[in-house]
Order: structure tokens, then sequence, then C-alpha cells
């Protein structure tokens, strides 16, 4: 085997009868943005649940040399961290209970009150509504909560499903920034999005994901220029 | 005479409180009817009977806590995490608790048998004299004690880390075990707790009346208590539980003891028909 970061092969994913991922391969390196499109229904999701150790899977996914397990508690311990579609935030605690429990492995008092600054720095915004509970923040502001719940575990891999979902333009682009901000640190991002050409301009690799198979793999910028992309995800 | 009815039925509605607030706790994480709480409870009380003749109250209510929560774990592990695992409707562990409930009873009836047993008299007849009236000490003891107890339990939740954790998994299990918590033991942990807090009533509830294979059917009164106060809130479950035992105990005193239950669980349908989530349900979306 060669030595990337995250390497998946043969994934196979199924719900009951549902064959949703059909033996999958893909790999990410140490810092890299890779990207997955693909349309409604085409397993993007399911492949991230699976990532984070929700889903039983057949096949290997490997993180760091090492197999991944598929206990959801034991992969955010191998630092993998899921900031899932519709970012499921603990609506009914408030700001501060939603970046705790993004830490509640940790026991380093001090870095985490640091890691929460870090996030205000971030987001200045939640620092604000710190005490008010998170499920009557904005849709933006929930986004923001949830990739900054998922940094407070420290993660090294960051996998996010969708998170321009519902945000406008303005809020997306800066959402964007701090993608690659937080590959800045060394973390690995792998990211789900229908926002494909904005998707594709911020990471290095993109996967197109089509009725969990892998369609079509390489640079972003290369995948950009294929007309079948341009012609079913960018528009053209 | 008014007072000290007043804080009898304080007394016995702490003690539906102490068995409340397990109840709905369960209810809150897992989304199922515990009728196996009852047992608990009921093996609970036989802890303390066996310990409190020789070692005291004190003693005796610790170990029938943390027994009744060893217990009420082992019920979990044993006949719900299997279900659980395999996301089985709420229906299948409701069924499975009221088996698990028959066959702790029944255990019980096989090993220790069907003979009422009564505790040592702890207070006797011991009274504090207050604004003319005298109060059993007995009924202040269990009072406070259960009143502070839930108002820990109320501290844990809020402010320790395990507390939010438990808060999270009730408002998301599988968020919460993303988040790197084992809800294997969280589940755990929330079991213990309420089986302890079972436990605690059980001693109580033997002290008060008696003890006997079949006394945890008196947790109807837990779920009356849960619901007035709004399925899954503690400070909910908490004031249903004092709210029940002042009626029962005002009704029982000033109307006629025969009409202690049928009045529980007409005033039970009277307030679901006029407030379907309960006293502190609506408003709480925060549940527990
Ligand atoms: N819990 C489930 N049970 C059964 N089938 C499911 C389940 N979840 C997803 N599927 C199916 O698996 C396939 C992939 O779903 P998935 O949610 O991964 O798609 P997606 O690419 O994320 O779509 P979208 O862009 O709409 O979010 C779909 O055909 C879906 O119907
Ligand atoms: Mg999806």
């Amino acid at each position: 085997m060669s030595g990337h970061y995250a390497e998946i092969s043969g994934l196979h994913v199924y719900y009951g009868n549902i064959h949703a991922l059909r033996g999958i391969d893909m790999y990410a390196d140490k810092g890299e943005i890779v990207s997955v499109v693909g349309v409604n229904g085409a397993g993007k999701s399911t492949l991230m649940w699976t990532l984070a150790g929700v889903l039983p899977y057949k096949g290997s996914i490997k993180f760091d040399g090492l197999p991944l397990p598929a206990r959801p508690h034991e992969t955010v311990a191998r630092g993998v961290s899921l900031v899932p579609e519709r970012r499921r935030l603990f609506t009914a605690m408030s700001v501060r209970e939603n970046l705790i429990m993004g830490a509640i492995r940790r026991n380093d008092r001090d870095e985490i009150e640091r890691d929460m600054e870090r996030c205000f720095a971030l987001y200045p915004v939640l620092k604000e509504r710190l005490s008010q509970r998170s499920g009557t923040l904005s849709g933006g502001e929930q986004q923001m909560l949830a990739i900054s719940r998922a940094l407070m575990s420290r993660p090294r891999a960051l996998l996010l499903d969708e998170p321009s979902l519902g945000l406008a333009p303005k809020v997306t682009e800066a959402l964007f920034d701090t993608i690659s901000q937080i590959r800045g640190d060394g973390v690995t991002v792998l990211m789900v999005e229908q926002n494909a050409y904005e998707t594709m301009n911020v990471s290095d690799r993109c996967y197109v994901l089509q009725a969990g198979t892998i369609a079509m793999s390489g640079n972003s910028s290369e995948i950009m220029k294929d007309p079948r992309v341009r012609k079913a995800y960018l528009g053209d | 005479m008014f007072l000290q009815t007043l804080v009898t039925g304080l007394s016995i509605g702490a003690i539906y409180s102490l068995m409340a607030v397990g109840y709905s706790l369960i209810f809150s994480v897992l989304s199922f009817s515990n009728f196996a709480h009852g047992a608990v409870i009921m093996l609970g009380a036989y802890i303390g009977l066996a310990l409190a003749s020789k070692l005291g109250l004190g003693f005796a209510l610790v170990m029938s806590g943390a027994g009744a929560g060893v217990i009420a774990m082992i019920n979990e592990r044993v006949a719900y995490a299997a279900l659980r695992r395999r996301g089985a409707p709420s229906l299948y562990l409701m069924i499975s608790a009221m088996g698990c409930s028959m066959f702790l009873e029944n255990m019980v009836y096989a090993t220790i048998g069907a003979r009422f047993y009564a505790f040592p008299e702890f207070f006797g007849s011991r009274t504090v004299r207050l604004w003319g009236s005298s109060l059993s000490l007995l009924d202040l003891c269990a009072f406070v004690i259960s009143v502070t107890a839930v108002f820990a339990l109320h501290l844990f939740i809020t402010r320790t880390r395990t507390g939010i954790a438990i808060r999270a998994g009730v408002n998301d299990m599988t968020m919460c075990s993303l988040m790197g918590v084992n809800t294997d033991r969280l589940i755990s942990v929330v079991f213990f707790i309420a089986g302890a807090f079972a436990g605690v009533a059980g001693v109580f509830l033997g002290v008060r009346y008696l003890v006997y294979p079949t006394m945890g059917w008196v947790t109807n009164k837990a779920y009356i208590a849960a619901v007035i106060g709004g399925l899954g809130s503690l400070p909910g479950a908490m004031m249903g539980g004092l709210i029940l035992g002042v009626l029962e105990t005002l009704v029982s005193t000033y109307i006629s003891s025969v009409m202690r239950d049928v009045f529980s669980f007409t005033a039970l349908t009277a307030l679901l028909i006029c407030l379907p989530d309960g006293l502190m349900g609506a408003e709480t979306e925060d549940k527990v």
C-alpha cells in the first residue's frame, strides 16, 4: 500500500437491500482539501457518515496507517470529526454547551478555553451569543457553530457535508475562506458540496460521485475543465 | 392540622418525585416508558430492609441507592441494550421492560416470599413542633433528603460535563457519540442514576408503608407525576410529584381516603385534556 494519509479502498455500504456505495476508492494527503460532488442521492452523505464511524461498511478505510473503526466515539478519538448535513446542533443547548460538547473527550481545561477563543476569533458573533440556545441562531450562525464545534475536538481530518447549504453567497464565501484557513493549520478536509463551482475552486482534488461509484477524479482545476462536468454540475 | 397534612403530603410527594425523576430521565434518553422502574424500587426497599436494622437508616439509604443503581444498569445491559442498538421501536423496549418487571417480582416471590415486612421504627412517632402543629420527623426527613437529591441531580445535569453529555444525548444521541462520547457508557450512567433514586424512594416507601414484592406498583404515581410535570423535564417531574402528593393527602384527609386514587387519575386525565404537554413540558423544548 502506498502511504497516503487517508485511504479508502473497495468501500461498500448497504441500507438493508439498498446498495448505496458500490466500491469506492479514494485517498487524501495530509493538509489537502478534497471535494466530492454529485447529484442528490449519489451517496455523498452516506460516504461522510461512514467515514465518521456511524454506518457499518465493507472494504477498508485507513487513516494515518491504521484501519478506522466503525464506532463514532473511537473515530473522533482518532482525530476525525464530522460536520453533518443540516448541522445537527444540540438545538436545546446553549452555544457554549455545544462548544463544550465538541471538546467533551478532552481534559485540558486551559487549552479548551484557548480553542474557544480561537473559534471566536474566526466567528466573533458566537461570542456574543454564548448563552443563547443554539436552535434559535440564524442558519449561517448555526453553520459557524457546527464548524466550531467540530474544531473543538482538534481534528486531524475534518469532514464537511454541504457546509454552504442555505447560506447567502457572501456567507458562503467567508465559509470557504475559513476552510482554507483550517487547512493552513495542517488539517485535512474532505468536503461534500452541491455548490460545485466554489468547491472545486477551493479544493485541491475532486471526486465525482455517481450512483454510489466514483465516476471521475483528479485535480480540481482539471475536473472543472471537463465538458461533462461543466454540463452536469456547473450549469454550462 | 392543615400544616401537618401539608407536610405529610409534601413528604409523600417528594418520594413520588424521586421515582418520577428517574423514570422521566430514562424516558427522555431512550423515549420509552420503563415499566421495570417499579421493580427496581422494590429491590431497593429489600436491600434497605436487609441492612437497616443493623446499620441504621443512613447507611441503608446509601447502599440501597448504590445497589438499585447497579441493578438498573444491569437491567439495561441485559434487556434493553441489544434492542436499542438495533434501533427497535420503543414499543419493544416497553414490552421488554414489562417482562423484566414480572421476572424480578416473581424472583422475589420465589426466593424471599410474599410476606409483608416492616422496617424497624427509626423515628418512632417523634415529632417536631412548629407553629402549634406537630410534624412527623420521618416526613420532614423524607422531604428534605428527596428534595436535596433532586436538586443535586439538577445541578449535576446542568453544570457538569457528564451532565451536559447526558443532555446532548437526549437532544441527539448520534451526534453525541460523534463528539466522542461512548453512548453505551452514558446510558449506563443514566440508568445508574435513575436506579439509585428509585432505591432511595423504595426505602422511604418501605419505612412509611411496608415492603412486599408488588410494592413497586406505586410507580403508577411516578408516571402520573412525570406526566403532570411534562415528560422529560426534571423540574417538571419534581413539581408533578409534590403536587400529586399534596393533593392526594388533602383528598384523603378532608374528603375520603377511598377517593384518593380515583381523584389522582381523574386529575391526571383532566390535566392532560387542558395541558397536553404537562406543566413544564410546553415551554421547555429543553428536555431534562
Ligand atoms: N437511512 C437510509 N435508509 C435507506 N436508504 C437510504 C438511507 N439514507 C440514504 N439512503 C439512500 O442512499 C442513497 C444515497 O443517499 P445519500 O443521503 O448518501 O445521498 P446524498 O448524495 O447525500 O444526497 P443529497 O445531495 O440529497 O444530500 C439514496 O438513494 C438514499 O435514498
Ligand atoms: Mg447528502
